[in-house]
């Protein structure tokens, strides 16, 4: 028992905390206002295809009437932008979790369900439970490292379970079949005709791809450097799908940077040092602190 | 490092073990309708290499005798989701009027005189397409003058 909670809540440096919420909260404002955005025309036009999933007939869910889908909007963006800072983690996080599923009902309640959001979901509903992290701090944390760890089994699970979907809609038979023809003819990119002229080539794809899914838990036991080998393997396999059939799955993919080392990432500290070093060259003295690691007003 | 309670400890545990047992269950037995626990599947379904490829596509013709595929650009309706709702469109055509005012709203200057669902299918041969399609109306509505 000890062993598995262990391995469930590992200690793992506050800043890879940060940075994961940086990367989700803004992720959340891009898929608002581009990938998802259409649903806020959608209110003007015909509510009569919304057709609530279980979810939101369980929960109070109010209508998305125009009036519903404009607030939620705002307040999610507001939210998530501050969040994305890493100010108040728990309100704000809570608050950009409970209105981005929100959203995402809205968003699933007229006919398609999306699976590529799973991950991102629990990121975003663990993330608060962490409380404050700096950008930059090594310190360890075992809340973080659970936070970090359930996002990095439901990225996981979102490949394997997967499989087992083809399983059970499909069949064995999923991997001679023409699914992948299908998607090509469907929303193919010009190139991919080139996919369809080979014979055979397609179904080899389907073989590779429930030979990925079902070995993808295997990354849990690989260590470190093989690890990051294997999650570009995956960022790769996203690329190509793509590139092929323009299904990006890049919320799945946010979500995959908690396998990740991304705390090394800091853009914001190397620009500022730029700009800093550029100023000292001009002859002026800067004596601004530390930038991003100055301690957030609102905390938590 | 930080501290972490047993109680701490515990709820996250039984917090992990009961979404995994969701998910499964969701996977097992669920549909799309058990979000966010519902079964990945997308591109699950097998096709058989020498059927057709279906898509449902929502057409219209302009009352100067125009034929246009209305895409989501035109009526905010996406195309997976003309597919997820076919069935209601065939069993009362006249739903298409909700699609007819979508398009009306971005063209206004366009007259629709009908809005119809057809299925085309594109010709596969041994996994492979060919290039000729068939269209299949499958619901029509009349835009009234």
């Amino acid at each position: 028992m000890r062993r598995v909670t262990e391995w469930l809540m590992p200690p793992v440096p506050l800043g890879r905390v940060a940075a994961l919420r940086t990367c989700v909260y803004l992720f959340v404002i891009a898929d608002i206002t581009i990938f998802t955005g259409w649903v806020r025309n959608r209110t003007a036009v015909p509510p009569e295809l919304y057709e609530p999933l279980r979810i939101g007939r369980i929960l109070p869910l109010p209508a998305p009437t125009a009036a519903v889908v404009t607030t939620v909007f705002w307040v999610l963006l507001v939210s998530a932008l501050v969040a994305a800072t890493g100010r108040a983690p728990r309100l704000l996080g809570w608050t950009v979790a409970a209105l981005y599923l929100e959203w995402l009902v809205i968003v699933f309640s007229y006919g398609k369900v999306d699976h590529d959001r799973f991950a991102l979901l629990v990121a975003l509903l663990t993330l608060p439970t962490v409380g404050r992290a700096r950008h930059g701090d090594s310190t360890r944390s075992v809340r973080g490292g659970w936070s970090l760890r359930v996002t990095q089994l439901a990225v996981v699970a979102t490949y394997f379970l997967a499989a087992w979907a083809k399983l059970r809609y499909g069949g064995i038979e999923w991997l001679t079949g023409a699914t992948l023809t299908r998607a090509v003819v469907r929303r193919g990119a010009e190139w991919t005709e080139l996919l369809t002229d080979v014979p055979g080539l397609l179904i080899a794809a389907q073989f590779g791809i429930v030979a990925f899914e079902l070995a993808s838990p295997l990354v849990f036991v690989l260590r470190k450097r093989a690890r990051y080998v294997a999650i570009s393997g995956f960022y790769l396999f996203h690329l190509v799908t793509f590139a092929a059939i323009s299904i990006s799955f890049l919320p799945h993919q946010v979500a995959m940077l908690s396998f990740l080392p991304i705390e090394r990432v800091r853009p914001v500290r190397w620009l500022r040092r730029r700009v800093a070093g550029g100023r000292a060259r001009s002859g002026q003295r800067d004596a601004a602190p530390e930038p991003d690691s100055a301690p957030s007003p609102l905390g938590s | 490092m930080d501290s972490m309670t047993r109680p701490g400890r515990l709820a996250r545990l039984v917090v992990t073990v009961l979404a995994a047992g969701l998910l499964v269950a969701g996977t097992v037995a669920g549909s799309d309708d058990d979000f966010p626990f519902g079964p990945f599947k997308m591109y699950a379904y097998a096709d058989s290499p020498d059927d057709p490829v279906s898509e449902a596509l929502v057409l219209a013709a302009t009352d100067t005798g125009r034929r246009i595929i209305l895409t989501e650009n035109d009526t905010g309706v996406r195309r997976a989701e003309v597919e997820g709702q076919v069935g209601r469109f065939t069993a009362d055509p006249t739903e298409l009027r909700i699609i007819a005012h979508a398009y009306r709203r971005r063209h206004p200057d366009v007259r629709l005189a009908t809005v119809s669902v057809i299925i085309r299918r594109h010709e596969l041969s041994d996994g492979r397409p060919t290039g000729s399609f068939r269209d299949e109306v499958v619901a029509q509505w009349q835009v009234p003058r």
